[in-house]
């Protein structure tokens, strides 16, 4: 007596359909298309995203504290947001070598450790100079403005990001999405850090730390529309 | 004859022919899987098409050099989940005309299953019932791992979880699946030791 479910795994199976006639329909007009180059879209939607957040910074002009703080701690704090932008948006649009499918596990993993980092390190290193502004809690409401500011700046690349993905993920969506806010939050921390002299570290963590969680909420609830197959 | 990546490739390159290949290469095994899944031909006839129709609307997501099949299998799982929602068909009574495929012979003229025992119909019966009893989970996991053949890691990358998931819906699947199964095989014998 055999075992049923090894029965089962070889259980002759009827021929499948002939190809439909909306899909005969469709091979009849077949023309070539471009496919999908990760890394030319990681660049393109690095290049971008760089040059809207460096236009927001202009416009918004520099922090008026810029001169004040240790160039080292300014340097290093921009590298960090600068990574926390391109790793997470590297995870979601370039799989592995090989393979299809979005590095949605490791991404997840990017969206955590950005979203962690940045809320700690900013509550717990924000150095102030003469020029700084302290909302402390009383005001911190008042720094919605740079929560706005952050989301707008995430805007393109979650943007650009859905649309290089378009129609690409049957699975693992949600993750990917959560990067692509992930990342483009951590833009615009970037922006803020250039723009922004409220530097108490509440302000500095949860809101610019905020930009991050809330973008990368956003992104994973709005974009795997776009995205799925 | 071309593998898939080779096929997809030429396809995105406007080649029809090379679709009618991958179509050829992949809807067999992708078709036996959604058979068990959906447990009903007219669903998986339907729901192969759907595949093969959103594979080529989004083929400009292909990144030339990798493998399409486990990215189509996905699609299928995807279209399947989104079917079995909308129409709440998900688990299709036994019983109906057109959801069990029979146990016939092959080309060689034996009965597949196993070369050296011929399969019982009733058994793969009882199979496919216990099967569709398990949790779509469950199901995807023991169908792409224990009777597609993929591995783990394979199934963990079309179902979009983790390697340790899979192992664990696999693992608790396959323990139901006996379960039913072992259930269901000692009925006829208390039934028939009952009359007696």
């Amino acid at each position: 007596m055999t075992d049923p479910v090894d029965d089962l795994a070889n259980l002759p199976m009827p021929p499948p359909p002939a190809l439909g006639n909306a899909l005969e329909a469709e091979l009849g007009a077949l023309a070539p298309v471009r496919t999908r180059r990760p890394m030319h879209r990681l660049g393109v939607l690095a290049v971008l995203s760089l040059i809207y957040g460096g236009a927001l910074v202009l416009v918004l002009t520099l922090r008026k504290d810029m001169h004040e703080l240790p160039m080292g701690w300014l340097a290093a704090v921009a590298v960090g947001w600068f990574l926390g932008f391109l790793v997470p948006s590297y995870l979601a649009l370039v799989p592995r070598a090989g393979t299809m499918s979005p590095r949605w596990q490791v991404a997840g993993i990017a969206v955590a450790i950005a979203a962690v980092a940045f809320v700690t390190l900013g509550l717990m290193i924000h150095p102030m100079g003469p020029s700084s502004l302290d909302y402390g809690v009383e005001n911190f409401v008042h720094g919605h403005t740079c929560l706005e500011i952050g989301l707008a700046t995430a805007l393109v690349p979650v943007v650009v990001g859905a649309i290089f993905l378009r129609g690409a993920l049957p699975v693992g969506s949600r993750w990917i999405a959560a990067a692509l806010g992930a990342g483009g939050g951590c833009l615009g921390g970037l922006v803020l850090h250039l723009h922004c002299h409220i530097a108490d570290g509440l302000h500095i963590g949860l809101i610019h730390g905020g930009v991050v969680i809330l973008a990368a909420a956003l992104s994973a609830a709005i974009v795997p529309r776009a995205t799925r197959v | 004859m071309s593998d898939a990546k080779d096929l997809m490739a030429r396809y995105c390159d406007g080649d029809a022919s090379a679709f009618r290949e991958l179509y050829a290469l992949v809807s067999p095994r992708l078709y036996g899987y959604l058979m068990k899944m959906a447990r009903s031909k007219a669903l998986a006839d339907d729901l192969l098409q759907q595949t093969f129709m959103k594979v080529h609307r989004a083929r400009t997501a292909y990144i030339r050099g990798a493998d399409p099949v486990p990215w189509i299998y996905s699609i299928a799982h995807r279209t399947f989940l989104d079917e079995a929602r909308k129409t709440k068909r998900a688990v299709v009574r036994v019983g109906d005309d057109d959801t069990l495929p029979e146990v016939s012979a092959d080309l060689d003229g034996q009965t597949a299953g196993s070369k050296d025992e011929p399969a019982d119909p009733e058994l793969v019966k009882t199979a496919l019932d216990a099967l569709a009893a398990l949790p779509e989970h469950q199901r995807q996991a023991v169908v792409l791992t224990k009777l597609e053949g993929k591995s783990v890691a394979e199934a963990a990358e079309i179902a979009g979880t983790t390697v340790g998931a899979m192992k664990v819906r696999a693992h608790r699947g396959y323990e139901v699946l006996r379960g039913l199964l072992g259930h269901k095989k000692d009925e006829p014998k208390k039934a028939a030791g009952g009359s007696t």
